[in-house]
């Protein structure tokens, strides 16, 4: 699941990975913009998810994971969360240390996103 | 899938495109027999119907191109600094913004706030923040230039200049400058929740016809084709977008019984991407393009009338954060390409955009580049030097002939407001930003440092990187959230009712709501108590998002009207 938070517009990034996710087999499914935190978390575990990739550019990377790794903890959800976007080094520190699985800044290859997914939940297409 | 890094000889030629960058084919020469438009009529002297060679006869040696970025930072306070600071630098267009909560017409204590609070600028929520932000500043013969979301912020803004005017004893009519206000740019790029089309066109409407009438130097509308070109457009399709738009407004303000020459020159804002040639063209073929609108379909009379005003910014997309000091060279070049193209104002990207919010020193480096190119490398000299250059009068016909058979297929499909309702519009955003994603992958679209000549991060790049500005953490956001509630309970509570029953019964009887839009912003109504009255007096729930419930003084200042 593609996911944006809060009042971000920029979605490009979004539209780009789940273009990717798509063409290499996955299923993806995108919340749209204007979501918060706790209604990412809900839908993720109502559509049981198998990982959550969240994009943000607003520099609000560590806020927003926060937020939804407490609502999947409150809801003993195990869905891995991964995230994109505008990112500087504290953030990176800061997300990893808090469990987030993986970050990646802009202009990261697409193909090491893909990469990483199949690894989080561990099996590719056959 | 992965995007491969392509290997190419740096001696060698090992072009991998033979196309600009929205697509289209480029000979390795063009001659004489290439350019079809006559002078006279297609070309022309700058300063001449159709201007496609700049609206100026002198053009740059008359009047420089304004120099602007969006100024805005955490506080009301460190955003007046900064002006005080970029103007005594050579800044002269101050451009406004807020963060996206702020131009989603959500104030700072609404749930779904917080994360982008700060994301763009200040919280600029009522009078309170504008009154700090520019305090010692001159209002009037000044240019302000909105670079909001929506028509929400651009009359709510706009009011709250004119009320400051006013509460400072000045002159209102000497308000300098322009506002966005696009509603299909708001929809398409946006998806902004603030308020519907139909609202938004009819407000517009409004706002036109109070500027016109009591701030004639104040541009309200600046159709936009940076954002849609940003979100995934081509050249082609942003040139079409902009003339369609621009053509949608002077239609709506016809219908009210004006006509074109009352509206004057239209000012519009593009995007300087990559392609420097394709660029260029795109701003020549853009004041033809309108020139001939404004004539043919509007029956223009005044010269002013047919006149395009270009302002642009450079391309954030393409700036990455790999290598950032590379970005200096993309800014630079976009920059050169506006300048060549007889733009009439710039707002040139930070260097470090693409790994953080723009710090100030790069913020300096923009405005340097700029006076570099004008005093050091002598380019405005004269008007238009690249007029008459075989490639580039071809790429001028060959993009207004593309743009506006674009145009014709938009019209078949019912005129841009139904290609924006039905999504015709977002598909051919779609269309072309997959075009982009796949060259990129297929090696046919090479950007430095990332799919081609990657080379390694040094100390410089490294600083540029951790220099960068970064928005400030959830306590400081926090401390915001209670301000604006303190500021709420400070305001007269009697005055706040009037001003809520006057904008909905200003909205719901058709009147003209600019006036309480500014008496409102006087008596401290927020920017989301403004969304929501509007809102509520079209039928519709008080909160955008549908996440909060109609306040209670809202609730008790409507409880109040007369049946």
């Amino acid at each position: 699941m593609v996911a944006k938070a809060g009042c971000d517009i920029h979605e490009r990034g979004a539209l780009t990975m789940m273009t990717a996710f798509r063409d290499a087999g996955m299923e993806v499914l995108y919340t749209g913009r204007y979501q918060s935190e706790a209604a990412i978390a809900r839908t993720a575990v109502a559509e049981d998810v198998d990982v959550i990739g969240v994009s943000d550019l607003t520099g609000s990377l560590p806020i927003i994971c926060r937020k939804i790794l407490e609502e999947l903890r409150r809801m003993e959800a195990d869905i891995p969360v991964f995230c994109g976007g505008l990112l500087t080094r504290a953030d990176r520190e800061a997300l990893l240390e808090m469990g987030v699985k993986a970050c990646f800044g802009t202009g990261s290859p697409v193909g090491a996103c893909v990469e990483k997914v199949y690894e989080l939940v561990g099996q590719r297409p056959s | 899938m992965s995007e491969n890094v392509v290997k190419l000889d740096r001696d060698e030629g090992g072009l991998v495109r033979e196309e600009t960058q929205s697509g289209i084919y480029v000979e390795p020469v063009y001659t004489p027999e290439d350019v079809k438009s006559r002078y006279e009529e297609d070309i022309s002297d700058p300063g001449s119907y159709p201007f496609t060679r700049g609206i100026y006869p002198k053009m740059y040696r008359d009047r420089l191109w304004l120099k602007a970025f969006l100024v805005s930072y955490d506080t009301p306070e460190s955003t007046n600094a900064a002006f005080r600071s970029y103007i005594e630098n050579g800044m002269n267009d101050l451009r406004l913004t807020c963060d996206l909560p702020t131009q989603n017409g959500l104030d700072p204590d609404h749930p779904l706030a917080l994360s982008a609070m700060f994301c763009g600028g200040i919280a600029s929520y009522a009078i309170n923040t504008y009154e700090t932000m520019l305090d010692g500043l001159p209002l009037e013969n000044t240019v302000y230039e909105g670079g909001f979301m929506n028509v929400l912020d651009a009359i709510y803004f706009h009011g709250l200049l004119v009320a400051m005017i006013e509460n400072r004893g000045g002159d209102i009519s000497k308000l300098l400058g322009t506002d966005i206000a696009d509603p299909v740019r708001s929809k398409l790029v946006y998806g902004d929740p603030s308020w519907p089309t139909e609202i938004e066109r009819r407000v517009l409407m409004d706002h036109i016809e109070y500027c016109l009438e009591h701030t004639p130097k104040w541009r309200p509308v600046v159709p936009n084709g940076i954002d849609p070109c940003q979100a995934g457009m081509n050249a082609i399709h942003e040139l079409g977008e902009v003339i369609a738009v621009c053509t949608a407004i002077i239609e709506d303000f016809c219908k009210r019984g004006h006509t074109i020459d009352e509206f004057g020159p239209m000012v519009v804002a593009m995007d300087a991407e990559s392609d420097f040639f394709e660029s260029i063209a795109k701003f020549r073929a853009a004041r033809r393009m309108w020139a001939k609108v404004a004539r043919e379909r509007f029956g223009a009379q005044k010269k002013s009338t047919m006149m395009l005003k270009i302002g642009i910014r450079t391309s954030g997309l393409s700036l990455q954060a790999q290598k950032p000091l590379n970005n200096a060279a993309r800014v630079t070049i976009q920059t050169l390409a506006g300048v060549l193209g007889g733009v009439n104002s710039i707002d040139a990207c930070s260097i470090d955009e693409a790994v953080g919010l723009p710090s100030y020193e790069a913020r300096m480096f923009t405005l340097d580049m700029q006076h570099i190119l004008a005093h050091e490398a002598n380019v405005p000299l004269t008007a238009d030097p690249l007029g008459g250059s075989y490639y580039l009068e071809w790429l001028t016909d060959k993009l207004e002939e593309e743009a506006n058979a674009y145009l014709r297929e938009m019209e078949e499909n019912g005129g841009i407001y139904a290609c924006l309702e039905s999504g015709w519009l977002r598909g051919v955003m779609e269309q072309d930003r997959l075009r982009v994603q796949r060259e990129r992958e297929e090696g046919k679209r090479l950007i430095v440092g990332l799919n081609a000549f990657q080379g390694e991060d040094g100390p410089v790049n490294q600083a540029i990187a951790d220099c960068a500005y970064t928005v400030p953490p959830e306590q400081v956001r926090q401390e915001r959230v209670a301000e604006v509630k303190a500021f709420r309970a400070s305001r007269d509570q009697e005055a706040v009712a009037r001003a809520i029953r006057r904008l909905y019964q200003d909205t719901k009887t058709g009147a003209n709501i600019s006036r309480a839009v500014i008496d409102g912003g006087k008596a401290g109504l927020t920017i989301g108590e403004v969304c929501g009255i509007v809102r509520l007096a079209y039928g519709l729930g008080y909160d955008p998002v549908d996440m909060i419930p109609t306040p209670d003084h809202v609730e008790q200042a409507l409880r109040d009207l007369p049946a």
